[in-house]
């Protein structure tokens, strides 16, 4: 009788704290450094109860996230492979996309760096190593340095199928963890040229290249003018449910889609 | 008669032996103290027991990537990349040419507006010519890129069937596992007969001989026309691209030769897949055409940080700790050795910010300053580099070598140091020729296990050191401290989240890790070596 008791007060003990939802969000570092926090403050204002777990380390991570189970919704700012769903599928996972919102890749070098417009040939070419010097452009001679998000970064490998033809990142390159490093190496070095999402483009010190003519705006990719421009995505296991499907709800009703607008990204109207 | 039982012992009790030692308590067979020696030395043991559990989980999960690179590079060959690749290597020849003929264009840019002091515009007007030849050059190439573009698309597509044929197997295996075997049946592989897919782009080699020779044919024509040159010395650098597109011209035969003799059934051996670890010069992963795994540009950058760290560290931490213990006042030493200490206490992380923050952004500013423009490679634009790692490397190593290296003078007998004042020698004589040369192997085992230190290190070069995963350009001599590196401990860091489990990707950070190990083994071995077998015996 006494154990029945204990083992009756440990359920309790552990079932009381289930008023407090926590959602697990893992992925894209694209979504997860400002878009993702600030909708999820949003969220959390109108919906007290719900705890988020914000993990942005990288598309992949996301993706395996779900696979894993350990995260409810994965951020990616790119498609899943087929290998990554097939190997969802072997461990009966279903990866669902969801498209919150469009997201331009651009072009970045200092602000002290004369040329604002290149084109798609040109920039190929500084990517992948044809072009080595600011001179071969028309710009001041000096080497071109190149920073590129890493190998976890969905950015990383969009930016060589929207840009570079699927051809590999020039052995200069120089590998850095998020945007905000990108940006802040760009507008320190005079010679830099790097891509970072639409969210940083604000920043100080670096200045936004036009593509063919086209700047990075909502209305050009919208348009389908400015050529570097991809959907990002919630992929979740299956259909949304429960708590995950009322935000991702959230995130592409009226008030998500105002703050993916005033923080960079394209809504998807 | 039965015995009284009454108080008083009888005289057989009182004869009872008289014992010594007194009962003890024993607990599961053991004495206190015996518990208290197993407790200590069962802690002992358990610290072995796990480095070789550590040990043998890195070479199980790292050995398997040998085997995996050689289906890696037995694709590659199989599908028909390498068959295109040496078409591609053709193609990155003439860009190289076409590299060249642009610095010859920066070269007489720069004289037009240095020397003849014209503005820009107008320069760029007098290269008109220049940009003619130079792009007539580099149209001549588009046939090729054509050609290699088109096979290249079909061995992706082999590739890609090989490995959809891969992930369906494993679905299968995966599918049986769990008991589902009418849905592992439902599963269809087709196989690929590499023969047949291959022969579709090896008969192109009409088309690629057609194609090379009038390559050749152009690309005579136009260099046998070359544009006019201010200068004789740029006119030499012409003459000089001129031989050099004569040398490529001449390499034509020979890779028309391996085309033909070409032979996709060649195997690998698992050999082949070690050696491509060991040197190869390439790290690309996660690309669309096809992945290497390379380690030399991350040991060789690992190697150049801890070569500048340990030049920067010697010096300080060797003559801190000769002043601390032979000629520091007791004031100094209560001052300035507690406070190289505290270094060793700072996280390398803040270090690390403190060096993109700062210290980067001081040694490009100090790189422009003009009396330090002789110093190879100043300079120099990117403010992460192997010099910003490397100083701060040479900061943190500075507390290890200063602690142990001021433990090897302090065991220098002070009969030495005695006898030699006895002899009538000064302060610094008997320091310089005495007491340095006597505690030499500790010193030097200092050193060592300070490159021990200094090479696994992560956070800072992670942060400081550029990423740039390339074998650093030494043509420039002592420049190349300036140029960006990767190291195999920042690879291991950045490219761990990305992995899939299991994958060759995986095992070959795994084999990096093992390739540590195995440095840092070999260093501390190396070091107790030294001091046990230079140590100078007292008396």
């Amino acid at each position: 009788m006494k154990k029945l008791l204990l083992v009756a007060a440990a359920l309790l003990a552990t079932a009381l704290p289930v008023s407090a939802q926590k959602l697990v969000i893992k992925g894209s570092d694209t979504l997860g450094a400002k878009l993702v926090p600030m909708l999820a403050e949003e969220y959390k204002a109108r919906n007290p109860g719900v705890s988020f777990e914000i993990a942005a380390e990288g598309s992949t991570t996301g993706i395996a996230a779900i696979t894993d189970g350990t995260a409810q919704i994965g951020m990616s700012s790119r498609r899943a492979k087929t290998i990554e769903i097939s190997a969802a599928r072997a461990k009966g996972v279903t990866m669902k996309p969801t498209i919150v919102a469009y997201d331009g890749v651009a072009v970045i070098v200092n602000q002290n760096n004369a040329l604002n417009a290149l084109t798609k040939s040109q920039v190929e070419k500084i990517f992948t190593g044809d072009i080595t010097d600011w001179s071969e452009i028309g710009g001041s001679p000096g080497r071109i340095s190149i920073y590129t998000r890493n190998t976890s970064s969905g950015t990383y490998s969009d930016f060589k199928e929207l840009a570079m033809k699927k051809r590999d990142y020039a052995g200069s390159a120089q590998k850095l963890a998020g945007n905000e490093q990108i940006v802040a190496e760009v507008a320190k070095n005079p010679n830099g040229i790097g891509y970072v999402g639409l969210a940083y483009l604000k920043e100080p010190g670096i200045r936004v290249v036009a593509i063919d003519g086209h700047s990075p705006t909502k209305e050009a990719v919208l348009a389908k003018n400015y050529p570097y421009a991809r959907p990002t995505f919630y992929y979740t296991n299956g259909d949304p449910a429960g708590e995950a499907a009322k935000f991702i709800q959230f995130t592409l009703g009226e008030e998500g889609q105002k703050i993916a607008e005033k923080i960079g990204f394209v809504p998807l109207k | 008669m039965p015995p009284a039982s009454n108080d008083t012992p009888t005289p057989e009790q009182a004869q009872k032996p008289f014992r010594v030692r007194k009962e003890r308590t024993r607990f599961l067979g053991l004495t206190l103290d015996e518990c208290i020696q197993a407790f200590f030395g069962g802690n002992a043991f358990v610290a072995v027991i796990v480095l070789a559990l550590i040990t043998v989980f890195l070479f199980r999960e790292g050995s398997a990537f040998f085997g995996q690179n050689r289906d890696n590079l037995t694709i590659y060959r199989r599908a028909g990349l390498e068959y295109v690749d040496i078409i591609r290597q053709q193609e990155k020849d003439h860009a190289a040419l076409s590299r060249y003929l642009s610095a010859i264009r920066l070269a007489t840019l720069r004289h037009y507006l240095d020397h003849e002091k014209l503005p820009n515009a107008e320069a760029q007007k007098q290269l008109v010519d220049f940009d003619d030849f130079a792009t007539r050059y580099g149209d001549a190439i588009e046939d090729l890129r054509g050609l290699a573009s088109e096979l290249g698309e079909a061995a992706v597509a082999i590739k890609t069937r090989h490995q959809i044929n891969l992930d369906a197997g494993e679905n299968r295996r995966q599918l049986l596992a769990a008991g589902k075997p009418d849905e592992a049946a439902s599963i269809r592989i087709e196989e690929i007969d590499f023969e047949a897919e291959l022969a579709l782009i090896k008969d192109t080699l009409p088309v690629y001989e057609e194609i090379a020779s009038d390559l050749g044919k152009t690309l005579a024509e136009v260099v046998a026309n070359p544009p006019a040159l201010p200068t004789p010395e740029l006119r030499a650098r012409i003459d000089r691209f001129e031989s050099l597109n004569r040398d490529y011209l001449a390499t034509f035969p020979s890779t028309l030769e391996r085309l033909k003799t070409w032979d996709h059934r060649k195997p690998v051996p698992l050999t082949e897949s070690f050696t491509a670890f060991i040197f190869g010069r390439q790290w690309l992963t996660a690309s669309f055409w096809q992945d290497w795994y390379g380690v030399l540009p991350l040991l060789s950058g690992s190697l150049l940080v801890s070569v500048i760290a340990l030049c920067l560290a010697i010096p300080l931490g060797v003559g801190a700790a000769i002043y601390i213990n032979q000629l520091a006042s007791p004031a100094e030493q209560r001052l300035i050795k507690p406070t190289i200490e505290f270094i060793s206490a700072i996280p390398s992380v803040v270090l690390g910010f403190f060096g993109i923050a700062v210290l980067g952004e001081f040694l490009r500013a100090a790189s422009g300053w003009s009396w330090l423009s002789w110093f190879p490679g100043f300079p120099f634009a990117e403010r992460l580099n192997a010099l910003t790692a490397g100083c701060l490397l040479g900061l943190i190593a500075v507390p290890t070598i200063f602690t142990l290296a001021e433990d090897a003078i302090n065991n220098v007998p002070r009969s030495f140091k005695e006898a030699s004042f006895a002899l009538g020698a000064t302060r610094l004589q008997t320091i310089i020729r005495i007491i340095v040369p006597a505690s030499l192997s500790g010193i030097v085992s200092a050193i060592l296990l300070g490159l021990g230190r200094v090479i696994g290190e992560t956070m800072v070069v992670l942060l400081c050191a550029g990423n740039r995963i390339a074998i650093p350009d030494f043509s420039t001599g002592l420049g190349v401290v300036t140029q960006p590196v990767h190291t195999m401990t920042g690879i291991i860091a950045q490219e761990l989240g990305e992995v899939a489990r299991g994958s060759v990707h995986y095992r070959a950070l795994f084999v990096v890790g093992l390739l540590l190990f195995f440095i840092a083994l070999t260093i501390n071995f190396c070091a107790q070596k030294i001091v046990r077998k230079y140590k100078i015996s007292v008396g």
